[in-house]
């Protein structure tokens, strides 16, 4: 759907280079050879964002913001008092009404030029067909099942699919972007000293000329959710790859497991109960892998409750940004997980596959 | 909003983050994602200041500016902003900047801790020493492109910002300048001072006009008659004003472009040794230009009017017209008045684009866009939402540490491209112990300066030394000579009498002492001094123990984004600095003491006070195999064993 991007449509008016002027001058207007710029890629692509708590609103800003053609915002929860306080696209006395619905206004504020829509239906309910109309799509907040079986549909047809959550200090991101994800680089040239006088009379020595670079052109291939999750860590080999293995990775599985076993997140109001079922889950989720339990210690409960905004910042952007590079094909994706540890201040990107 | 919870449920953070009092130092890329941030934690009571505007380009990330908020107050704005979506927060704006002496140490006590969301390098600097006086944490963070930071400054504990020497504006020689510029940068310098010379304030130090006394032309006496001879048609060069001279032109935009462009290039041909190894450069008539047809290359930029490159016609027309229009902009202002530049002002940024640009083809470049002339000439920094979304949340996370009394947990965090060998994309470090010969934080800080004593004015050590150099906003300076002699007096007019004399008028030796307190920042400074007679052509003054300030050999350096993002570091004005621009590809070599890398060099990406090494900035590359030196292994984990 990206490599036929129609040209009559993607002329860019006067009004919108002053307003991306600044991240114009970071991506540059024009990829050279194909003349069609990473800002046009991201000017004609369409993308569903499900799930409008905050990490949601994070991710529907940064779109927004960075001039995305339509961005889809899919949520069926109604807002309560404290998803009012959650984030910052809400108004406050929205109590009662849709999230997408009450994030819709706000969120076009961001950027008129932005085709902002909203979409109440739950995402279980959309039929197959429904994600393919988007070049890519975001989940936020969807079980795990979901979340494959969506991957499922989307990679088919060469569709992005991104995942993200925010347990408390802990979050992460997910992509996959197809077998073969073509992109560009830009690498800057370095000048040879020359007798020509293109960068004036003084050539003697290799400069390095800002404005003189060369699109080089990658491929990435990524896996789908499905394999990312069901590695068998009981194998030898995956033995051997435990110790340089981020331990966010099986935290993300014991707290997506206690989301499909209790229908929602671990939540501060039942504290005391939530962390001994998470404590149980660890338990069995690192046992059916013949893993030591120390491998997530004990106190991890006590931090992966709500969603600290600080967190959705971070992954927010992460996550905002990876969307940005696919549509736009430019520069190398992170593969194709991203796990941020608030406590810690590390992110880490590392690549989750059954091969 | 989402609670924070101590280990075990407690709720004392989420109590200490609604009662406290913070301080957030700017709204802008920043400031704008941190008050988001800060509001949704649950902080309650917050200030922001601010002197800046809205603008249009700050769209694309300040979120929470709209098309309509342009040319209102970003502090204003973003208070109203945040209130729509969290009417409870207790939220003060100020329109104001934090140099301004009501921000006195008692201000600063108010809080509990201080953020800097800020693009300047001299209110950094205040803030910090603001901050050292009132001993309260201050959270620093920068952003520049793709990369980011944040660090921790707590006196006594830390570094702080002033600790390690920064490097200073790169600045190019005045003949470079003047007579043999071999890069579009230094035409768009020689632009921007003549701007200054023609329509604002005439400095000593940006003139345009040829350098005779260029060492590398270095004629000898008999040549002198020739030379002069060969100069302009309306006298020698030196002995009358560029200003004074234009204006009895009447500000002919032909007569101008004849002297710019053709006079002085004649001029300079005649000092034949810089044309020996170089190309010549090739003057232009005004007459033989417009005889020229039009010429332009072809349509760049998806037809956008300031990424087209324009032929010489077309630039000399441009001359021409911005030359016209500055003029009447000056007239207006009547007697005596003096224009500012400014890169969103569009006949000052045509006037630039042209004159640069006409300068490049003299000496035998290619020309630039107005696209490409105003980030060079503006010190334009690309910047995105998403980079500055994270450094915010970073921000905040260390804040949490703070009010939960874990100092120790703080650390300075990296933001990069592409995860660098040991998959990390968020790196973080331990924070360092304080300099104890920071010339800020140190118990008694003292520095040497060297200068020459008959030549340094009184003003200019003010100006370039105290102020500018050493950060400081208001200085009061005493003379160590038994009798206290007040050099420089804070209070306005005190010590006018005393600024066009040179230092040695008032006994000022080799060896003197001069007492230098900022009153307002808390700061005595001892400053001893050297007298000397040799130092480089067209450098004032040295600080003894700085790292010399070269202008980088080329670097190969893969990436585009190592700006520094310090921002515009010479002023606490937003970018309208008429100074010398800092290239884009500004990686600065720093001399280290560790062992020789086994790279081709070694380059550190400056950043908001901590240098890196660029192995942090790639994803593998060279270097993998020296010792990490600037991040610390928080935990076992870290350290993976190397091949």
């Amino acid at each position: 759907m990206l490599d036929t991007v129609e040209k009559e449509d993607t002329v860019i008016s006067e009004e919108e280079a002053a307003q991306y002027d600044r991240q114009i001058r970071l991506w540059g207007l024009d990829a050279q050879k194909s003349n069609i710029g990473l800002h046009q890629r991201l000017r004609g692509s369409h993308v569903l964002l499900v799930g409008l708590r905050g990490l949601g609103a994070e991710v529907a800003k940064n779109l927004i913001l960075a001039g995305v053609k339509g961005l889809t915002l899919l949520d069926h929860e109604e807002v309560t008092e404290e998803s009012c306080r959650a984030q910052f696209l809400i108004p406050v006395g929205s109590e009662g009404q849709n999230r997408a619905q009450a994030s819709l206004e706000r969120a076009q504020y961001l950027n008129p030029m932005v085709d902002v829509k909203a979409d109440t239906e739950p995402v279980e309910s959309k039929p197959d067909e429904f994600f393919l109309q988007f070049d890519a799509v975001c989940l936020t907040g969807c079980p795990r099942d979901l979340m494959i079986r969506i991957d499922q549909i989307c990679s088919q047809k060469n569709v992005k699919v991104f995942c993200g959550d925010v347990f408390g200090y802990h979050g992460y991101m997910f992509s996959n972007l197809g077998p073969e994800h073509h992109y560009v680089e830009e690498k800057l040239k370095a000048v040879k000293p020359s007798e020509g006088t293109s960068d004036g009379p003084d050539t003697k020595k290799p400069k390095v000329d800002p404005s003189e670079t060369t699109m080089v052109k990658k491929t990435a291939s990524f896996c789908s959710l499905k394999e990312a999750l069901e590695i068998d860590w009981t194998s030898e080999k995956a033995k051997a790859s435990l110790k340089r293995t981020p331990a966010d990775y099986f935290l993300l599985q014991v707290l997506l497991k206690f989301r499909t076993d209790k229908g929602r997140d671990p939540q501060p109001s039942s504290f005391a109960d939530d962390s001994t079922i998470l404590r149980q889950i660890r338990d069995d989720v690192l046992e059916a892998q013949g893993l030591a339990s120390d491998l997530i210690p004990d106190e991890f409960v006590s931090y992966c409750f709500s969603e600290m905004a600080p967190v959705c910042a971070v992954v927010g952007g992460v996550l905002g940004q990876e969307i940005v590079k696919a549509l736009s094909q430019r520069d190398a994706p992170h593969r194709n997980f991203f796990f941020f540890d608030g406590l810690k201040g590390s992110g880490v990107v590392d690549y989750f596959a059954t091969k | 909003p989402a609670e924070v919870l101590g280990p075990g449920g407690e709720t004392e953070l989420a109590d200490s983050v609604s009662s406290c009092r913070v301080l957030v130092v700017g709204a802008g890329g920043i400031g704008c994602e941190l008050l988001k941030n800060l509001v949704l934690t649950g902080f309650k009571n917050i200030e922001v200041i601010d002197l800046d505007t809205i603008d249009v380009s700050n769209l694309n990330r300040q979120f929470l500016f709209q098309k309509k908020h342009v040319g209102k107050s970003k502090a204003q704005v973003a208070k109203e902003s945040v209130l729509q979506f969290c009417p409870e927060a207790n939220i003060t704006a100020y329109h104001d900047s934090i140099m301004n002496p009501d921000y006195n140490v008692e201000f600063f006590k108010n809080f509990m801790l201080v953020m800097n969301a800020l693009d300047n390098r001299a209110a950094r600097n205040h803030v910090n020493r603001m901050c050292l006086a009132a001993n309260i944490p201050l959270i620093e963070s920068g952003t520049a492109g793709y990369l980011g930071q944040v660090t921790v400054i707590k006196k006594g504990l830390t570094e702080c910002y002033e600790c390690q020497p920064k490097p200073t504006q790169k600045t190019f020689p005045g003949c470079t300048i003047r007579n043999t510029p071999s890069e579009p940068i230094h035409c768009i310098v020689w632009a921007k001072y003549l701007y200054n010379q023609l329509f604002g304030e005439e400095d000593a130090d940006q003139e345009v006009s040829p350098d005779t006394a260029d060492p590398e032309a270095s004629w000898d006496p008999a040549q002198t008659a020739a030379r002069a001879g060969a100069s302009n048609q309306d006298g020698d060069i030196k002995r009358v004003s560029t200003k004074d001279w234009a204006r009895s032109t009447g500000y002919d935009p032909v007569k101008i472009f004849n002297k710019l462009f053709k006079d002085d290039i004649m001029y300079l041909l005649t000092m034949d040794k810089l044309w020996k190894k170089r190309k010549a450069p090739q003057p232009l008539d005004w007459a033989v230009v417009q005889e020229m047809a039009y010429i332009q290359e072809e349509v760049s930029g998806q037809g956008l009017r300031d990424q087209q490159v324009l032929g010489v016609k077309g630039y000399a027309q441009l001359f021409c017209n911005s030359v016209e229009t500055l003029r009447s902009q000056l007239a207006e202002k009547g007697e005596g008045a003096q224009l500012v530049w400014d890169k969103d002002d569009p006949p000052a940024m045509d006037f630039v684009t042209a004159a640069a640009n006409l300068r490049m083809h003299v000496f035998s470049m290619n020309m630039k866009s107005r696209f490409d002339v105003k980030s060079m000439a503006g010190n334009i920094i690309p910047a995105i939402a998403t980079t500055n979304a994270v450094i915010a949340g970073l921000i905040v996370l260390e804040a949490l540490k703070i009010l939960s009394g874990d100092l120790e947990q703080c650390r300075t965090v990296f933001l990069n491209k592409q995860p660098n060998p040991r998959k990390k994309l968020l790196v973080p470090c331990a924070l360092d112990p304080p300099n104890t010969n920071c010339y800020v934080c140190a118990s008694k800080p003292e520095v040497t300066v060297k200068l020459n004593v008959h030549k340094t004015l009184v003003q200019s050590l003010q100006d370039k030394i105290l102020k500018e150099k050493f950060g400081m906003v208001a200085p009061d300076v005493q003379i160590e000579d038994g009798k206290g002699t007040i050099l420089i007096s804070s209070e306005e007019g005190e010590t006018d009498a005393n600024n066009s004399k040179c230092l040695s008028e008032f006994g000022i030796r080799n060896g003197s002492r001069l007492q230098v307190d900022d009153f307002l920042q808390d700061y005595t400074l001892l400053v001893n001094l050297l007298h000397c007679e040799d130092l480089e052509k067209d450098v004032e003054f040295e600080v003894v123990g700085d790292a010399p300030d070269k202008a980088p050999p080329a670097p190969n350096v893969p990436e585009e984004d190592k700006n520094i993002a310090n921002g515009n570091q010479d002023s606490a004005l937003p970018s309208t600095s008429s100074k010398v621009p800092i290239e884009k590809d500004d990686v600065l070599i720093v001399d280290s003491d560790e062992e020789p890398s086994s790279s081709t060099m070694e380059a550190a990406v400056e950043m908001g006070g901590v240098k890196r090494k660029l192995e942090d900035v790639e994803t593998g590359g060279a270097g993998s195999k020296r010792k990490r030196l600037f991040e610390l292994p928080i935990n076992d984990d870290d350290i993976i064993a190397l091949d």
